[in-house]
Protein backbone atom coordinates (compact mmCIF):
# COMPACT_ATOMS: atom_id res chain seq x y z
CA UNK A 1 0.00 0.00 0.00
CA UNK A 2 1.61 3.17 -1.58
CA UNK A 3 0.50 6.61 0.26
CA UNK A 4 0.87 10.32 -1.32
CA UNK A 5 -0.09 13.74 -0.24
CA UNK A 6 -2.70 15.49 -2.31
CA UNK A 7 -3.54 19.06 -2.64
CA UNK A 8 -7.48 18.63 -2.08
CA UNK A 9 -8.75 22.07 -0.36
CA UNK A 10 -7.60 24.99 -1.74
CA UNK A 11 -6.29 28.04 0.34
CA UNK A 12 -9.99 29.79 -0.75
CA UNK A 13 -12.00 26.53 0.50
CA UNK A 14 -10.53 26.42 3.52
CA UNK A 15 -11.07 30.27 4.59
CA UNK A 16 -14.49 29.50 3.18
CA UNK A 17 -15.13 26.44 5.88
CA UNK A 18 -13.39 27.97 8.58
CA UNK A 19 -15.46 30.97 8.32
CA UNK A 20 -18.27 28.73 7.82
CA UNK A 21 -17.76 26.32 11.33
CA UNK A 22 -17.44 29.87 12.88
CA UNK A 23 -20.55 31.35 11.81
CA UNK A 24 -22.30 28.17 12.21
CA UNK A 25 -21.45 27.32 15.63
CA UNK A 26 -22.45 31.08 16.52
CA UNK A 27 -25.48 30.74 15.36
CA UNK A 28 -26.10 27.73 17.33
CA UNK A 29 -24.99 29.01 19.93
CA UNK A 30 -26.59 32.34 19.89
CA UNK A 31 -30.00 30.55 18.17
CA UNK A 32 -30.38 28.52 21.21
CA UNK A 33 -30.86 31.21 23.49
CA UNK A 34 -33.03 33.66 21.39
CA UNK A 35 -35.26 30.60 21.72
CA UNK A 36 -34.74 29.31 24.86
CA UNK A 37 -33.68 32.15 27.08
CA UNK A 38 -34.73 30.85 29.97
CA UNK A 39 -32.42 28.08 30.10
CA UNK A 40 -29.37 29.77 27.59
CA UNK A 41 -27.52 32.54 28.59
CA UNK A 42 -23.99 31.93 27.21
CA UNK A 43 -24.01 35.17 25.09
CA UNK A 44 -24.81 37.30 27.93
CA UNK A 45 -27.57 39.20 27.97
CA UNK A 46 -30.13 38.82 25.19
CA UNK A 47 -29.73 41.83 23.19
CA UNK A 48 -25.84 40.26 22.91
CA UNK A 49 -27.45 37.19 21.92
CA UNK A 50 -29.19 38.92 19.09
CA UNK A 51 -26.62 41.19 17.94
CA UNK A 52 -24.31 38.19 17.45
CA UNK A 53 -26.89 36.18 15.87
CA UNK A 54 -27.47 38.64 13.15
CA UNK A 55 -24.26 39.29 12.63
CA UNK A 56 -23.31 35.83 12.26
CA UNK A 57 -26.26 35.11 10.02
CA UNK A 58 -25.17 37.98 7.82
CA UNK A 59 -21.48 36.38 7.68
CA UNK A 60 -22.76 33.13 7.33
CA UNK A 61 -24.93 34.34 4.24
CA UNK A 62 -21.89 36.44 2.69
CA UNK A 63 -19.89 33.10 3.09
CA UNK A 64 -21.86 31.08 1.18
CA UNK A 65 -22.25 32.90 -1.96
CA UNK A 66 -18.55 33.23 -1.87
CA UNK A 67 -18.45 29.67 -2.03
CA UNK A 68 -21.07 29.47 -4.51
CA UNK A 69 -19.52 32.11 -6.60
CA UNK A 70 -16.26 30.35 -6.27
CA UNK A 71 -17.07 26.58 -7.21
CA UNK A 72 -19.45 27.58 -9.69
CA UNK A 73 -17.78 30.15 -11.99
CA UNK A 74 -14.08 30.32 -10.36
CA UNK A 75 -13.27 26.65 -10.19
CA UNK A 76 -16.25 25.36 -12.25
CA UNK A 77 -16.32 22.62 -10.74
CA UNK A 78 -19.24 23.23 -8.39
CA UNK A 79 -21.54 20.14 -10.09
CA UNK A 80 -19.41 17.32 -10.08
CA UNK A 81 -18.13 17.85 -6.74
CA UNK A 82 -21.28 18.09 -5.28
CA UNK A 83 -23.98 16.59 -7.08
CA UNK A 84 -23.65 12.66 -7.13
CA UNK A 85 -24.43 11.36 -10.69
CA UNK A 86 -26.98 8.63 -11.35
CA UNK A 87 -24.73 5.97 -11.54
CA UNK A 88 -23.43 6.97 -8.02
CA UNK A 89 -26.44 6.38 -6.21
CA UNK A 90 -26.70 2.82 -6.34
CA UNK A 91 -24.06 0.41 -6.13
CA UNK A 92 -21.28 3.32 -5.13
CA UNK A 93 -23.34 4.88 -2.16
CA UNK A 94 -24.05 0.99 -0.86
CA UNK A 95 -20.76 0.16 -0.83
CA UNK A 96 -20.22 3.48 1.14
CA UNK A 97 -22.94 2.94 3.15
CA UNK A 98 -21.68 -0.48 3.98
CA UNK A 99 -18.26 0.10 4.67
CA UNK A 100 -19.66 3.10 7.33
CA UNK A 101 -22.29 0.41 8.96
CA UNK A 102 -19.98 -2.70 8.60
CA UNK A 103 -16.69 -2.69 6.83
CA UNK A 104 -15.16 0.18 8.71
CA UNK A 105 -16.17 -1.80 12.28
CA UNK A 106 -14.04 -4.88 10.70
CA UNK A 107 -11.16 -3.02 9.80
CA UNK A 108 -11.39 -2.16 6.37
CA UNK A 109 -10.54 0.54 3.97
CA UNK A 110 -12.54 3.15 2.70
CA UNK A 111 -13.56 1.87 -0.69
CA UNK A 112 -13.22 5.66 -1.76
CA UNK A 113 -10.35 7.67 -2.57
CA UNK A 114 -10.26 11.83 -2.44
CA UNK A 115 -8.83 13.70 -5.54
CA UNK A 116 -9.36 17.36 -6.04
CA UNK A 117 -11.64 16.74 -8.91
CA UNK A 118 -13.67 14.02 -6.64
CA UNK A 119 -13.20 15.29 -3.03
CA UNK A 120 -16.59 13.50 -2.36
CA UNK A 121 -17.71 9.59 -1.64
CA UNK A 122 -21.16 8.96 -2.87
CA UNK A 123 -22.83 9.47 0.92
CA UNK A 124 -21.05 12.82 1.45
CA UNK A 125 -21.95 14.01 -1.84
CA UNK A 126 -25.76 13.30 -1.01
CA UNK A 127 -25.50 14.89 2.19
CA UNK A 128 -24.06 18.20 1.24
CA UNK A 129 -26.63 18.48 -1.91
CA UNK A 130 -29.23 18.50 0.89
CA UNK A 131 -26.95 21.01 2.94
CA UNK A 132 -25.65 23.27 0.92
CA UNK A 133 -28.59 23.70 -1.49
CA UNK A 134 -31.06 23.50 0.49
CA UNK A 135 -31.15 23.64 4.00
CA UNK A 136 -28.54 26.53 3.91
CA UNK A 137 -29.86 28.78 1.58
CA UNK A 138 -33.65 28.31 3.18
CA UNK A 139 -32.28 28.89 6.82
CA UNK A 140 -29.94 31.66 5.24
CA UNK A 141 -33.01 32.85 3.58
CA UNK A 142 -35.36 32.71 6.24
CA UNK A 143 -33.50 34.14 8.33
CA UNK A 144 -32.99 37.73 6.44
CA UNK A 145 -36.72 37.59 5.62
CA UNK A 146 -36.80 37.43 9.58
CA UNK A 147 -34.52 40.58 9.64
CA UNK A 148 -36.95 42.33 7.74
CA UNK A 149 -40.41 41.07 7.42
CA UNK A 150 -42.09 43.85 5.67
CA UNK A 151 -41.97 43.35 2.29
CA UNK A 152 -43.15 39.53 2.25
CA UNK A 153 -45.46 40.36 5.43
CA UNK A 154 -48.92 39.95 2.75
CA UNK A 155 -47.34 36.29 1.75
CA UNK A 156 -46.91 35.24 4.97
CA UNK A 157 -49.87 35.87 5.92
CA UNK A 158 -51.90 33.98 3.84
CA UNK A 159 -50.05 30.65 4.22
CA UNK A 160 -50.70 31.34 8.15
CA UNK A 161 -48.95 34.02 9.56
CA UNK A 162 -44.71 34.90 10.79
CA UNK A 163 -44.92 32.18 12.86
CA UNK A 164 -44.55 29.63 10.16
CA UNK A 165 -41.40 31.78 8.66
CA UNK A 166 -40.05 31.21 12.30
CA UNK A 167 -40.85 27.16 12.68
CA UNK A 168 -39.42 26.76 9.23
CA UNK A 169 -36.35 28.48 10.07
CA UNK A 170 -35.68 27.01 13.29
CA UNK A 171 -36.82 23.35 11.97
CA UNK A 172 -33.75 23.77 9.50
CA UNK A 173 -31.60 25.36 11.83
CA UNK A 174 -31.98 22.11 13.89
CA UNK A 175 -31.43 20.20 10.83
CA UNK A 176 -28.19 21.71 10.09
CA UNK A 177 -27.34 21.61 13.39
CA UNK A 178 -27.80 17.26 13.41
CA UNK A 179 -25.91 17.45 10.39
CA UNK A 180 -22.97 19.72 12.17
CA UNK A 181 -22.78 16.78 14.66
CA UNK A 182 -23.01 14.11 12.39
CA UNK A 183 -19.94 16.03 10.03
CA UNK A 184 -17.83 16.53 12.90
CA UNK A 185 -18.11 13.01 14.27
CA UNK A 186 -17.55 11.77 10.45
CA UNK A 187 -14.66 13.43 10.16
CA UNK A 188 -12.84 12.15 13.11
CA UNK A 189 -12.84 8.17 10.65
CA UNK A 190 -9.97 9.09 9.31
CA UNK A 191 -6.38 6.39 9.63
CA UNK A 192 -6.20 9.16 12.67
CA UNK A 193 -8.62 11.25 14.45
CA UNK A 194 -7.31 14.32 13.10
CA UNK A 195 -6.38 12.98 9.78
CA UNK A 196 -9.42 14.88 7.87
CA UNK A 197 -9.14 18.01 10.11
CA UNK A 198 -5.49 18.44 8.91
CA UNK A 199 -6.46 18.49 4.93
CA UNK A 200 -8.79 21.35 5.63
CA UNK A 201 -6.01 23.43 7.66
CA UNK A 202 -3.05 22.56 5.18
CA UNK A 203 -4.95 21.76 2.00
CA UNK A 204 -2.85 19.08 1.70
CA UNK A 205 -4.29 15.28 2.42
CA UNK A 206 -2.46 11.76 2.44
CA UNK A 207 -4.58 9.29 0.22
CA UNK A 208 -3.57 5.88 0.77
CA UNK A 209 -3.85 3.75 -2.56
CA UNK A 210 -4.73 0.42 -2.96
CA UNK A 211 -4.45 -1.49 -5.89
CA UNK A 212 -6.11 -4.41 -4.85
CA UNK A 213 -8.92 -2.55 -4.66
CA UNK A 214 -9.11 0.50 -7.52
CA UNK A 215 -7.11 2.62 -8.88
CA UNK A 216 -6.59 6.16 -8.14
CA UNK A 217 -7.76 8.40 -10.62
CA UNK A 218 -5.41 10.91 -11.92
CA UNK A 219 -4.49 13.91 -9.89
CA UNK A 220 -2.66 16.76 -10.74
CA UNK A 221 -0.77 17.33 -7.69
CA UNK B 1 -44.04 66.59 52.17
CA UNK B 2 -45.42 69.38 53.02
CA UNK B 3 -44.90 71.60 49.49
CA UNK B 4 -46.13 68.41 48.20
CA UNK B 5 -49.16 68.67 49.53
CA UNK B 6 -49.19 72.52 48.72
CA UNK B 7 -48.92 71.94 45.34
CA UNK B 8 -51.54 69.11 45.09
CA UNK B 9 -53.69 71.53 46.59
CA UNK B 10 -53.03 74.37 43.87
CA UNK B 11 -53.49 71.49 41.24
CA UNK B 12 -56.78 70.72 42.57
CA UNK B 13 -57.36 74.52 42.63
CA UNK B 14 -57.07 74.77 38.53
CA UNK B 15 -59.40 71.75 37.76
CA UNK B 16 -61.89 73.09 39.92
CA UNK B 17 -61.75 75.79 38.14
CA UNK B 18 -63.36 74.07 35.41
CA UNK B 19 -66.19 73.06 36.91
CA UNK B 20 -66.82 75.36 39.65
CA UNK B 21 -70.25 76.86 38.31
CA UNK B 22 -72.21 73.75 38.50
CA UNK B 23 -74.78 74.46 40.88
CA UNK B 24 -76.23 77.12 37.95
CA UNK B 25 -79.63 76.18 36.93
CA UNK B 26 -79.57 74.64 33.85
CA UNK B 27 -82.32 74.63 30.88
CA UNK B 28 -80.62 73.16 28.59
CA UNK B 29 -81.48 69.30 26.79
CA UNK B 30 -78.63 66.47 27.20
CA UNK B 31 -77.14 64.97 24.48
CA UNK B 32 -78.54 61.61 23.27
CA UNK B 33 -77.14 58.79 25.61
CA UNK B 34 -76.07 61.41 27.74
CA UNK B 35 -76.85 60.54 31.58
CA UNK B 36 -74.99 60.90 35.48
CA UNK B 37 -77.49 59.00 37.37
CA UNK B 38 -79.59 60.43 39.88
CA UNK B 39 -76.24 61.58 42.33
CA UNK B 40 -75.03 63.91 39.54
CA UNK B 41 -78.74 65.13 38.14
CA UNK B 42 -77.25 68.34 38.65
CA UNK B 43 -74.04 68.28 36.35
CA UNK B 44 -76.30 69.27 33.31
CA UNK B 45 -77.10 72.57 34.84
CA UNK B 46 -73.53 73.35 35.14
CA UNK B 47 -73.07 71.81 31.81
CA UNK B 48 -75.10 74.26 30.01
CA UNK B 49 -72.98 76.42 30.39
CA UNK B 50 -69.46 74.36 30.44
CA UNK B 51 -70.56 72.50 27.41
CA UNK B 52 -70.90 75.37 25.57
CA UNK B 53 -67.63 76.92 24.16
CA UNK B 54 -68.77 80.03 23.15
CA UNK B 55 -69.96 80.48 26.81
CA UNK B 56 -67.07 79.71 28.97
CA UNK B 57 -64.56 79.36 26.26
CA UNK B 58 -62.01 76.97 25.45
CA UNK B 59 -60.18 76.96 28.79
CA UNK B 60 -63.41 75.86 30.67
CA UNK B 61 -65.06 73.75 28.51
CA UNK B 62 -66.00 70.09 29.64
CA UNK B 63 -66.60 67.75 26.69
CA UNK B 64 -70.15 65.96 27.96
CA UNK B 65 -69.31 62.86 26.43
CA UNK B 66 -66.20 62.14 27.98
CA UNK B 67 -67.41 63.65 31.04
CA UNK B 68 -70.16 61.08 31.49
CA UNK B 69 -67.72 58.47 31.52
CA UNK B 70 -65.36 59.30 34.95
CA UNK B 71 -66.27 58.29 37.87
CA UNK B 72 -66.03 62.29 39.21
CA UNK B 73 -69.11 62.98 37.07
CA UNK B 74 -70.66 60.25 39.23
CA UNK B 75 -70.31 62.05 42.26
CA UNK B 76 -71.61 65.33 40.97
CA UNK B 77 -69.98 68.73 40.22
CA UNK B 78 -70.69 69.74 43.91
CA UNK B 79 -68.86 67.06 45.12
CA UNK B 80 -65.34 69.00 44.27
CA UNK B 81 -67.14 72.77 43.53
CA UNK B 82 -68.84 72.62 46.79
CA UNK B 83 -68.77 76.57 47.96
CA UNK B 84 -70.03 77.49 44.70
CA UNK B 85 -71.97 81.09 45.32
CA UNK B 86 -75.58 81.87 43.66
CA UNK B 87 -73.85 84.51 41.96
CA UNK B 88 -71.45 82.34 39.74
CA UNK B 89 -70.14 83.57 37.70
CA UNK B 90 -70.78 86.82 38.82
CA UNK B 91 -69.02 87.27 42.34
CA UNK B 92 -65.51 85.97 40.25
CA UNK B 93 -65.13 84.00 43.21
CA UNK B 94 -63.57 80.34 42.68
CA UNK B 95 -65.39 77.30 44.31
CA UNK B 96 -63.03 75.02 45.77
CA UNK B 97 -62.78 73.12 49.02
CA UNK B 98 -61.70 69.93 47.77
CA UNK B 99 -58.50 68.56 46.43
CA UNK B 100 -57.48 65.69 44.81
CA UNK B 101 -55.86 64.16 47.76
CA UNK B 102 -59.06 64.10 49.70
CA UNK B 103 -59.85 61.36 47.63
CA UNK B 104 -56.66 60.12 46.06
CA UNK B 105 -54.39 60.36 49.34
CA UNK B 106 -52.79 56.68 48.10
CA UNK B 107 -51.88 57.83 44.95
CA UNK B 108 -50.45 60.95 46.39
CA UNK B 109 -48.33 59.50 48.80
CA UNK B 110 -47.33 57.19 46.29
CA UNK B 111 -46.50 59.77 43.51
CA UNK B 112 -44.32 62.05 46.17
CA UNK B 113 -41.78 58.94 46.01
CA UNK B 114 -41.34 59.62 42.61
CA UNK B 115 -38.57 62.06 40.46
CA UNK B 116 -42.22 63.50 38.74
CA UNK B 117 -42.82 65.17 41.94
CA UNK B 118 -40.02 67.29 42.15
CA UNK B 119 -40.45 68.08 38.62
CA UNK B 120 -44.44 68.35 38.17
CA UNK B 121 -46.64 68.35 41.17
CA UNK B 122 -49.79 69.73 39.31
CA UNK B 123 -52.17 66.87 39.26
CA UNK B 124 -53.87 68.53 36.61
CA UNK B 125 -50.39 68.53 34.38
CA UNK B 126 -51.24 64.82 33.36
CA UNK B 127 -55.10 64.35 34.26
CA UNK B 128 -57.83 66.53 33.28
CA UNK B 129 -60.25 65.49 36.16
CA UNK B 130 -63.53 66.25 33.93
CA UNK B 131 -62.11 63.37 30.98
CA UNK B 132 -59.80 61.10 33.32
CA UNK B 133 -60.39 57.88 32.22
CA UNK B 134 -59.37 54.21 33.64
CA UNK B 135 -56.47 52.88 31.95
CA UNK B 136 -58.86 50.19 30.15
CA UNK B 137 -60.69 52.82 28.56
CA UNK B 138 -57.91 55.05 26.73
CA UNK B 139 -55.71 54.07 23.98
CA UNK B 140 -52.24 52.95 25.32
CA UNK B 141 -51.47 55.57 22.57
CA UNK B 142 -53.45 58.24 24.71
CA UNK B 143 -50.91 57.09 27.52
CA UNK B 144 -47.89 57.31 25.52
CA UNK B 145 -49.30 61.15 24.53
CA UNK B 146 -49.96 62.51 27.40
CA UNK B 147 -46.39 61.96 28.68
CA UNK B 148 -45.25 63.48 25.48
CA UNK B 149 -46.54 66.66 26.25
CA UNK B 150 -43.66 67.26 28.13
CA UNK B 151 -41.19 64.46 26.91
CA UNK B 152 -39.73 65.01 23.65
CA UNK B 153 -39.87 61.75 21.57
CA UNK B 154 -36.63 62.21 19.79
CA UNK B 155 -34.38 62.65 22.92
CA UNK B 156 -36.52 59.62 24.56
CA UNK B 157 -35.66 57.32 21.30
CA UNK B 158 -31.94 58.69 21.92
CA UNK B 159 -31.89 57.13 24.91
CA UNK B 160 -33.28 53.94 24.95
CA UNK B 161 -30.87 53.16 21.69
CA UNK B 162 -27.84 53.62 23.78
CA UNK B 163 -29.00 50.28 25.34
CA UNK B 164 -32.28 48.93 23.57
CA UNK B 165 -31.96 47.41 20.26
CA UNK B 166 -34.93 48.34 17.64
CA UNK B 167 -35.68 51.04 19.79
CA UNK B 168 -38.25 52.00 17.41
CA UNK B 169 -39.87 48.76 17.16
CA UNK B 170 -39.62 48.49 21.07
CA UNK B 171 -41.65 52.01 21.66
CA UNK B 172 -44.11 51.67 19.21
CA UNK B 173 -45.28 47.75 20.91
CA UNK B 174 -44.85 49.21 24.81
CA UNK B 175 -46.40 52.46 26.54
CA UNK B 176 -44.16 54.78 28.82
CA UNK B 177 -46.11 53.34 32.23
CA UNK B 178 -45.67 49.68 31.08
CA UNK B 179 -41.90 50.25 31.87
CA UNK B 180 -41.79 53.23 33.73
CA UNK B 181 -44.28 52.17 36.78
CA UNK B 182 -43.94 49.27 39.12
CA UNK B 183 -46.84 48.25 37.67
CA UNK B 184 -47.70 44.18 38.60
CA UNK B 185 -49.46 42.61 35.96
CA UNK B 186 -49.61 43.70 32.23
CA UNK B 187 -51.80 42.47 29.28
CA UNK B 188 -51.06 42.41 25.49
CA UNK B 189 -54.09 44.99 24.51
CA UNK B 190 -54.83 44.58 20.46
CA UNK B 191 -56.29 47.97 18.83
CA UNK B 192 -56.42 48.18 14.94
CA UNK B 193 -54.50 50.40 13.55
CA UNK B 194 -54.33 51.93 10.20
CA UNK B 195 -51.97 50.92 7.32
CA UNK B 196 -51.15 53.20 4.07
CA UNK B 197 -52.35 50.29 1.50
CA UNK B 198 -50.26 51.80 -0.93
CA UNK B 199 -46.82 51.94 0.87
CA UNK B 200 -47.87 48.75 2.80
CA UNK B 201 -46.29 50.13 6.26
CA UNK B 202 -47.93 50.32 9.31
CA UNK B 203 -48.23 53.57 10.90
CA UNK B 204 -49.30 54.01 14.68
CA UNK B 205 -52.62 55.90 14.11
CA UNK B 206 -55.40 53.59 15.93
CA UNK B 207 -58.02 53.56 13.79
CA UNK B 208 -61.39 55.59 15.40
CA UNK B 209 -65.01 54.73 15.58
CA UNK B 210 -66.10 56.81 12.84
CA UNK B 211 -63.21 55.15 10.35
CA UNK B 212 -64.28 51.58 11.78
CA UNK B 213 -68.17 52.02 11.85
CA UNK B 214 -67.79 52.67 8.03
CA UNK B 215 -66.67 49.08 7.43
CA UNK B 216 -69.48 47.42 9.10
CA UNK B 217 -73.38 47.39 8.97
CA UNK B 218 -73.56 47.61 12.58
CA UNK B 219 -72.55 50.19 15.48
CA UNK B 220 -70.40 47.05 17.05
CA UNK B 221 -67.20 47.52 15.09
CA UNK B 222 -66.34 44.26 17.68
CA UNK B 223 -68.46 42.36 14.47
CA UNK B 224 -65.23 43.34 11.82
CA UNK B 225 -63.42 41.22 14.17
CA UNK B 226 -66.13 39.05 15.64
CA UNK B 227 -67.25 37.61 12.40
CA UNK B 228 -70.03 35.10 13.51
CA UNK B 229 -71.40 37.56 15.88
CA UNK B 230 -71.05 35.73 18.99
CA UNK B 231 -69.07 38.29 21.15
CA UNK B 232 -66.27 35.80 21.20
CA UNK B 233 -63.07 36.34 19.62
CA UNK B 234 -61.09 33.08 18.76
CA UNK B 235 -57.84 33.12 17.04
CA UNK B 236 -59.22 31.95 14.32
CA UNK B 237 -61.41 35.42 14.01
CA UNK B 238 -57.71 37.18 14.49
CA UNK B 239 -56.37 35.54 11.56
CA UNK B 240 -59.53 35.89 9.22
CA UNK B 241 -58.99 39.42 9.94
CA UNK B 242 -55.49 39.59 9.18
CA UNK B 243 -56.27 37.58 5.73
CA UNK B 244 -59.71 39.63 4.82
CA UNK B 245 -58.82 41.53 1.87
CA UNK B 246 -61.47 44.17 2.78
CA UNK B 247 -58.87 45.31 5.34
CA UNK B 248 -55.82 45.90 3.57
CA UNK B 249 -55.81 49.23 5.36
CA UNK B 250 -56.23 47.65 8.63
CA UNK B 251 -53.62 46.18 10.85
CA UNK B 252 -54.02 44.49 14.36
CA UNK B 253 -51.49 46.70 16.85
CA UNK B 254 -50.33 45.05 19.96
CA UNK B 255 -49.15 47.00 22.96
CA UNK B 256 -47.86 45.48 26.35
CA UNK B 257 -50.15 47.96 28.71
CA UNK B 258 -50.27 47.38 32.71
CA UNK B 259 -53.70 46.86 33.96
CA UNK B 260 -52.73 48.95 36.82
CA UNK B 261 -50.54 52.05 37.13
CA UNK B 262 -48.36 53.34 39.49
CA UNK B 263 -47.80 56.82 40.36
CA UNK B 264 -44.14 55.59 41.40
CA UNK B 265 -42.60 56.72 38.58
CA UNK B 266 -39.48 54.47 38.30
CA UNK B 267 -37.85 51.78 36.64
CA UNK B 268 -38.72 48.69 37.36
CA UNK B 269 -36.25 45.98 37.46
CA UNK B 270 -38.33 44.07 34.75
CA UNK B 271 -37.70 46.43 32.36
CA UNK B 272 -34.43 45.45 31.99
CA UNK B 273 -35.14 42.12 31.75
CA UNK B 274 -35.16 41.46 28.03
CA UNK B 275 -36.62 38.01 29.09
CA UNK B 276 -39.77 39.12 30.47
CA UNK B 277 -41.43 39.77 27.15
CA UNK B 278 -39.26 37.28 24.80
CA UNK B 279 -39.80 34.22 26.53
CA UNK B 280 -42.14 31.87 25.57
CA UNK B 281 -44.96 32.02 28.09
CA UNK B 282 -44.66 35.28 30.46
CA UNK B 283 -47.46 36.47 31.84
CA UNK B 284 -47.14 39.45 29.97
CA UNK B 285 -48.02 37.42 26.97
CA UNK B 286 -51.18 35.42 27.98
CA UNK B 287 -53.91 37.53 29.00
CA UNK B 288 -54.96 39.71 25.48
CA UNK B 289 -57.89 42.37 25.05
CA UNK B 290 -58.59 43.52 21.44
CA UNK B 291 -59.54 47.00 22.38
CA UNK B 292 -61.90 49.07 19.98
CA UNK B 293 -62.97 52.77 19.60
CA UNK B 294 -66.33 53.32 21.19
CA UNK B 295 -68.53 56.10 19.09
CA UNK B 296 -67.91 58.37 22.54
CA UNK B 297 -64.18 58.19 21.86
CA UNK B 298 -63.46 56.17 24.60
CA UNK B 299 -61.99 52.34 24.56
CA UNK B 300 -63.39 48.83 25.42
CA UNK B 301 -61.85 45.94 25.94
CA UNK B 302 -63.11 42.27 24.40
CA UNK B 303 -61.52 39.28 26.26
CA UNK B 304 -59.79 37.21 23.52
CA UNK B 305 -59.28 33.46 23.21
CA UNK B 306 -56.02 32.40 24.97
CA UNK B 307 -52.90 32.73 22.79
CA UNK B 308 -54.02 35.45 20.61
CA UNK B 309 -51.83 37.89 21.68
CA UNK B 310 -49.04 35.35 19.75
CA UNK B 311 -51.36 35.56 16.72
CA UNK B 312 -51.59 38.87 16.90
CA UNK B 313 -47.84 39.88 17.44
CA UNK B 314 -47.11 37.67 14.24
CA UNK B 315 -49.45 39.49 12.03
CA UNK B 316 -47.78 43.21 13.01
CA UNK B 317 -45.91 44.51 9.94
CA UNK B 318 -42.23 44.55 10.39
CA UNK B 319 -42.58 42.68 14.14
CA UNK B 320 -41.68 39.40 15.23
CA UNK B 321 -41.37 38.72 19.04
CA UNK B 322 -38.49 37.18 19.42
CA UNK B 323 -38.65 34.36 22.07
CA UNK B 324 -42.73 34.83 22.92
CA UNK B 325 -43.85 32.86 19.87
CA UNK B 326 -42.05 29.16 20.05
CA UNK B 327 -44.35 26.33 19.92
CA UNK B 328 -43.59 23.05 22.21
CA UNK B 329 -44.71 20.74 19.25
CA UNK B 330 -41.84 22.15 17.08
CA UNK B 331 -39.69 22.52 19.94
CA UNK B 332 -40.06 18.35 19.88
CA UNK B 333 -39.87 17.79 16.59
CA UNK B 334 -36.61 20.24 16.30
CA UNK B 335 -34.92 18.37 19.70
CA UNK B 336 -36.24 14.70 17.57
CA UNK B 337 -33.79 16.16 14.51
CA UNK B 338 -30.51 17.22 16.69
CA UNK B 339 -30.94 13.67 18.23
CA UNK B 340 -31.11 12.16 15.05
CA UNK B 341 -27.60 13.62 14.63
CA UNK B 342 -26.31 11.82 17.88
CA UNK B 343 -27.47 8.97 16.18
CA UNK B 344 -23.58 8.86 14.55
CA UNK B 345 -21.67 10.27 16.96
CA UNK B 346 -23.30 7.72 19.79
CA UNK B 347 -24.28 4.99 18.23
CA UNK B 348 -21.50 4.50 15.65
CA UNK B 349 -19.01 5.96 18.29
CA UNK B 350 -19.98 3.19 20.71
CA UNK B 351 -19.47 0.31 18.03
CA UNK B 352 -16.37 2.15 16.84
CA UNK B 353 -14.73 1.76 20.86
CA UNK B 354 -15.96 -1.79 21.13
CA UNK B 355 -14.28 -2.53 17.41
CA UNK B 356 -11.47 -0.81 18.10
CA UNK B 357 -8.78 -3.64 18.07
CA UNK B 358 -9.73 -4.77 14.41
CA UNK B 359 -8.69 -1.25 12.98
CA UNK B 360 -5.62 -1.77 14.80
CA UNK B 361 -4.30 -4.34 12.84
CA UNK B 362 -3.81 -2.62 10.08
Amino acid sequence: MESKFVYLQPTPVRIWHWLNALGIVTLCISGAQIRFPEFVTICGNYRSAILLHNTAGIVVALSFSFWFFYYKWVSGALTSIYVPKMNELSHPLLRQVFFYFYGYFKGASSPFHATPDSKFNPMQKSAYLAIMFVIVPFVSLSGIALLNIGPIRQILLTVGGLQILVIVHFLLACILGAFLMTHVYLATLGSTPLAYFKPMWTGWEKVEHHHSTEELPETTD
Amino acid sequence: MKNFYQNFYKTAVAASALTFCCMLPHSGQADPGFSFGNAASGNQACLDCHADMYKVGKKDLISTDMFSHTTHAMFGCKTCHDTISADHPKDGKVARTTTCTNCHSDIAAEYATSRHSQEVSNCNACHNPHNVLKPDEISALAMTATCMNCHNYNRIKATHAQWLPQTDLHLGAITCVTCHTKAKNYIVSVYIARRNVKTDTSSPIIADYSYLSKKIDSQKVQYLVDRNRDNYISIEEIKMFNVNPENKDLYLKAILTPTKTSHAFQISDKSWNCTFCHAAGPSATQVTKLVLPNQDGTFSGFDVEKGTSITSLNAIPNFYMMGSSRNNMVNKVGMLFLAGGLIMPVGHGFIRFLTRRNRRKE
